[in-house]
């Protein structure tokens, strides 16, 4: 038997007009979208030494960051990149709330921008829920059609830059203008289009809700100090609608102007106290902040505090939670700049002939043949020397030479390697080295040669 | 006015169809950088007529990923499926036994 509640399959999603509000908290979020679009939009056009700064190339199996060439084998790198990255969301979270939700999280950051070109063509709060519910009249299938076409163009921006993290950029645009694009980097580019589309321009704080994860375990990092938004119930209750001027005494603060709750991007009343739902971008501060200076009571009835505040107790950012993360994070960080910063530039793998183990010459001596597999993990061009370590009076031979390795090249050559007759029989441990004399540049790999018995 | 009482929550289908294809997605796009970070999708395709789902690296990737978003999505469906039809006893039993945990 299914307990499944009878429940309508499709409800058209009441939509939430987030009203405009200004103030520092929204001046401080244009700032900080500005440089995000900043280094999305701008980074794949920045060069470095000649070559894209910041390159995921994937056709090409390389990536670029700034000085540094990295491999798909170097992967033990990225991870540790998103561990710091992972450690630092907790880091801030324990510390400011859910900073990340209101100012960086793409899903905001984009809502926003959309938000702006929907005010742009169908104007504030109240003329869209005007506009929304008026019959199609001329005036409004183009006031619809500017905000559509806004939105494509910039979605299919937004697309087009981030399929340039992963494909070169110059190239892409230069396949964009002769219409030669790939098929992949097309699928890709109306791919993240749409997905840009369909999350800023319609799910918005829908995601929050439903999709987010963080959103769900962002608590288990909060405690009794962590920045969050609240109202001052103490002050606002009883909360009632007034003239200005001297206050009533029986009422609070609160002149129950539901401006917080017409600003929410998450349409909640944040004077119900702290919901999961809200990410505090502190929209509600502004409009309430706004109001108070209109009404001349102090600014802060909606505010940034912590529970310890509050409670009238002092306010710590130094505690043990706080201590841990930053401790942690500071040796991640401090590991991965002594890892990548120490890392071998050149990569060698010797791979045994499969055909034979070995092969006797006519003069006694005893051949064994390696395919060495070198990788230039450096931008610049390096030659490097072949050598024998810990095999007694072995002679090199190959056919071909590691000098000229260009950056990023990955080149095979055979090695044959023979030691003069009369050596013992058995299985011999030595090393198959390449350096670069002028650099430091080097790797010794391991292997083994083979001496058949009964000579 | 719009408050959190006006805005008409997802049903529950709408509420499904979403969490199951943003958090498989997420799974594959792990999926597909581990995997793909180990693994050329060119040496895949070593037979000098590859199928064309394997045609290229770019091609290689993304079968890759749609097949890892696809198996992902199935998971996610099917405990979505068997979440939403537990029986009220079931639901009611385990409910019961984690409030008295708390207690």
């Amino acid at each position: 038997m299914s307990a499944v509640a009878p429940e309508p399959l499709f409800v058209a999603q009441q939509k939430i007009y987030p009203r405009e509000i200004n103030g520092r908290f929204n001046r401080l979020r244009v700032a900080v979208i500005a440089v995000l679009f900043g280094v999305f939009y701008v980074i794949p056009w920045l060069h470095w030494d000649g070559h894209q700064a910041i390159l995921f190339d994937l056709p090409a199996r390389r990536f670029n960051l700034f000085g540094l060439l990295f491999f798909p084998q170097d992967f033990f790198f990225l991870s540790w990149l998103l561990l710091i990255a992972a450690l630092s969301l907790f880091f801030f979270t324990a510390i400011g709330g859910r900073l990340w939700c209101g100012f960086a999280c793409p899903q905001t950051v984009w809502t926003q921008a959309f938000i702006w070109m929907e005010r742009l063509t169908e104007g504030n709060r109240s003329q869209q829920i005007k506009l929304d519910k008026a019959p199609w009249t001329l005036q409004k299938i183009f006031k619809k059609s500017a905000k559509q076409f806004l939105w494509i163009t910039f979605s299919a921006y937004t697309g087009f830059t981030f399929v340039a993290f992963f494909t070169p950029a110059t190239r892409l645009i230069s396949e964009l203008t002769t219409l030669s694009l790939g098929g992949w980097e097309t699928f890709w580019i109306v791919f993240y289009g749409f997905a840009t589309y369909g999350n800023a321009g319609y799910l918005r704080e829908q995601v929050c809700k439903y999709m987010c994860p963080y959103a769900r375990f962002q608590s288990a990092m909060f405690d009794r100090h962590t920045l969050i938004i609240t109202y001052d119930t103490q002050r606002g209750e009883p909360r009632g609608s007034r003239g200005r001027g001297p206050k009533k005494s029986e009422l609070g603060d609160c002149v129950d102007c539901t401006l917080c709750v017409q600003v929410c991007p998450t349409g909640i009343d944040i004077r119900k106290g702290l919901q999961y739902e809200c990410i505090a971008c502190t929209a509600c501060v502004d409009a309430c902040d706004s109001i108070m200076d209109k009404m001349e009571y102090p600014r802060g009835l909606i505010r940034y505090s912590t529970q310890a505040a509050l409670e009238g107790k002092p306010n710590r950012i130094v505690r043990p939670r706080t201590i841990v993360y930053a401790t942690l994070l500071l040796v991640l960080i401090a590991g991965f700049g002594y890892a990548v910063t120490h890392r071998n530039l050149v990569d060698l793998d010797v791979l045994r002939d499969r055909n034979s183990l070995y092969r006797r010459l006519n003069d006694g001596s005893i051949e064994n043949v390696y395919s060495l597999r070198l990788i230039n993990k450096d931008f610049k061009t390096h030659d490097f020397k072949l050598r024998v370590n810990n095999l007694a009076d072995a002679v090199l031979e190959t056919d071909g030479s590691f000098n000229a390795v260009t950056g990023g090249e990955v080149r095979t050559v055979t090695v044959r390697v023979r030691v003069p007759p009369g050596a013992a029989a058995g299985n011999k441990t030595f090393e198959i080295a390449v350096e670069e004399p002028t650099t430091a540049i080097a790797y010794r790999a391991t292997t083994r040669f083979i001496v058949p018995s009964g000579q | 006015m719009v408050s959190k009482d006006a805005t008409t929550p997802w049903s529950r289908m709408k509420r499904d169809v979403g969490v199951i294809v943003w958090s498989s997605f997420l799974a594959a796009s792990l999926a597909s950088l581990i995997f793909f970070a180990y693994l050329d999708p060119q040496l895949l395709a070593h037979d000098d007529d590859p199928p064309f789902w394997l045609a290229d690296r770019m091609s290689g990737y993304a079968s890759g990923f749609f097949f890892f978003w696809l198996i992902a999505a199935v998971s996610g469906t099917l405990v979505a499926y068997l979440l939403d039809t537990l029986s009220e006893q079931a639901r009611n039993d385990s409910e019961r036994e984690q409030a008295e945990k708390k207690r």
